[in-house]
């Protein structure tokens, strides 16, 4: 493995939640291993429930690592760090600060918050749409609107590697759309954070196609890499690549491998006489 | 069992918080001056009852009468030493349980096992009307402000530990979760953090606990007094001085609206944002 030009370097990674009532250790992620190149754009998806966000929130520091490797820029991660940005899955925006504040709070906590910085926030509101709206109170927008704000705030600290979690999940298909063409034009875009190495979860593969150079599957759970899959297409994307034959075969392909870990799930999940159709 | 007990801030705050902003304009003014209205009546015919020689003003006092002993307290100066008496019990009273309840409450809110060993506790302290310490109060600490202060305390801690308590537990982990992913200190974590969370629950605490901490130096004073508004209306009765009675107890009533006003005032002011608009 390439580990001298690698941003991320997961190996043999074991994650797990250890049982608070019975102390009884439940694996997440098991013998886990791929790399994330500089700059690259990767997405992972797999069967729901596989361990893909106790995953990221290892790779946020939410989590500890049960053994293995787990490095970026060849240190091994052990809690939070001002070089990894979270976008959360539910906006989790603090409702009693305007969109401002919200955004200004990594640089706050980070102690960084002066004059330039105040300037990076508005130059990112005006970057995802909300140059307008930096007064405005969290109760008062929508899902799409929260979700650029939380996308904002995880670029205000111009991250080493960032992190999104199905970050459109929870948006209607038509918002979902949007949201797409918006991130790849934001990642495009900023000047400060361009070309910016990131790791976005999914359980959408269109999505993951969509936005990803690289898409990583993994197993049902507990997870281990099944495939990773690059993705050849041209950027910018537009909206009509994903009617192309190259966008759909790769879609395909990928759907197919999912789909296959679900049917094992099921099956394993009904009996042991089951798993022969797998 | 704490659940029925707490006042939800969030329907505490919208009824204190939307009536104004929905009788904007004459709409305002009408029920303003409905409410002068009803007063009026019942102090007019408390009056007219007392004229007529219906009832007799020995006994009744009257508006009038009322008001003429409230000028000649204010003139005299007369009501300021038991006025100021009361209200620094129920400042040292209250000041004390905030000091002591929030943080406390958040702490317990945050552990499972300090939840579970004071629960039952605070329940049951909280249920049991704080009158019937008085007599066991009076034997562990006098008679003094000292002791006065002590039933202010025992009567409005309770109500705001299980409110501070509720909030702290009802606090949102993922709030937390962006503390942490952003790398903010522990202080930072609760200053900006924790404490806004559970302002709502805080303030809805608060508000009970000065309703009840006001009403335990009333009732501590009227029990144990030798100073202080409940001692004040106490002896005027005991003297058949039932104008001065009266005006001491409307002096406990401007007290006890501007306390409850200034309460909702802050409550509106800091958790606007947890009414949804």
């Amino acid at each position: 493995m390439n580990t001298n030009h690698s941003k991320l370097v997961v190996e043999n990674l074991c994650l797990g939640h250890r049982s608070r009532l019975n102390g009884k250790f439940t694996t997440a992620c098991e013998d886990l291993s791929f790399d994330v190149q500089e700059g690259e754009f990767v997405a992972i998806v797999g069967p729901s429930g596989c361990g893909k966000t106790t995953f990221l929130s290892a790779v946020a520091g939410l989590m500890p690592v049960a053994s293995g490797r787990l490095e970026l820029d060849g240190h091994q991660l052990s809690g939070p760090g001002r070089d990894r940005s979270l976008v959360f899955q539910h906006a989790s925006l603090f409702p009693w600060r305007n969109v401002f504040g919200n955004v200004s709070f990594p640089l706050q906590a980070q102690k960084r918050l002066d004059e330039k910085g105040k300037k990076r926030i508005q130059q990112l509101l005006e970057l995802v749409g909300l140059g307008e709206n930096g007064d405005t109170y969290p109760r008062e927008l929508s899902g799409g609107m929260m979700q650029r704000v939380n996308l904002a705030r995880a670029l205000v600290t111009d991250p080493e590697l960032l992190l999104l979690d199905e970050p459109f999940a929870a948006l209607d298909a038509q918002t979902r759309e949007v949201m797409q063409s918006e991130l790849t034009r934001i990642w495009q875009a900023d000047e400060v954070s361009a070309g910016k190495t990131a790791v976005f979860i999914t359980h959408d593969v269109p999505e993951a196609v969509f936005l990803a150079d690289r898409v990583i599957v993994f197993s049902r759970g507990p997870a281990h890499l099944i495939e990773s899959v690059p993705v050849d297409l041209a950027r910018p994307r537009t909206r009509e690549m994903k009617r192309s034959p190259e966008f759909l075969a790769i879609t395909d392909h990928i759907l197919d491998l999912v789909m296959q870990q679900s049917d094992e799930m099921r099956s394993a999940s009904h009996g042991h006489s089951a798993t022969v159709v797998a | 069992m704490a659940i029925a007990q707490l006042s939800s801030p969030r329907s505490g705050t919208s009824v204190q918080g939307k009536t104004p902003a929905a009788q904007r304009g004459p709409r305002r003014y009408e029920h303003v001056l409905l409410g002068l209205l009803g007063l009026g009546a019942v102090f007019g015919g408390w009056q007219l009852f007392t004229s007529l020689g219906i009832v007799d003003p020995t006994f009744a006092s009257s508006p009038i009468g009322l008001f003429g002993a409230l000028v000649d307290y204010i003139r005299s100066g007369a009501i300021w030493a038991p006025l100021s008496s009361t209200l620094s019990t129920v400042a040292w009273g209250i000041g004390i349980s905030l000091v002591v309840g929030i943080p406390l409450g958040l702490i317990i809110g945050r552990s499972r096992i300090l939840h579970g060993l004071t629960e039952p506790l605070i329940s049951i302290m909280y249920s049991v009307p704080y009158v019937v310490f008085l007599p066991i109060i009076i034997f562990w600490f006098g008679i003094d402000q000292q002791a006065r202060i002590v039933i202010v305390i025992w009567s409005s801690i309770f109500p705001l530990l299980i409110n501070v308590v509720a909030g702290s537990r009802n606090l949102d982990l993922s709030y937390l979760h962006v503390a942490q992913v952003y790398c903010a200190s522990r202080f930072l974590t609760l200053r900006a953090v924790a404490l806004p969370a559970t302002s709502p629950y805080i303030l809805a605490g608060v508000r009970q606990a000065v309703g009840r901490g006001l009403v335990g130096a009333i009732v501590a004073e009227l029990f144990m007094g030798s100073a202080g508004m409940g001692y004040l209306v106490q002896k005027q009765t005991s003297n058949f001085q039932m104008d001065e009675a009266m005006a001491a107890i409307a002096v406990i009533a401007v007290v006890a609206i501007t306390l409850t006003r200034a309460v909702a005032y802050f409550e509106r002011r800091f958790t606007s944002w947890s009414t949804s608009t």
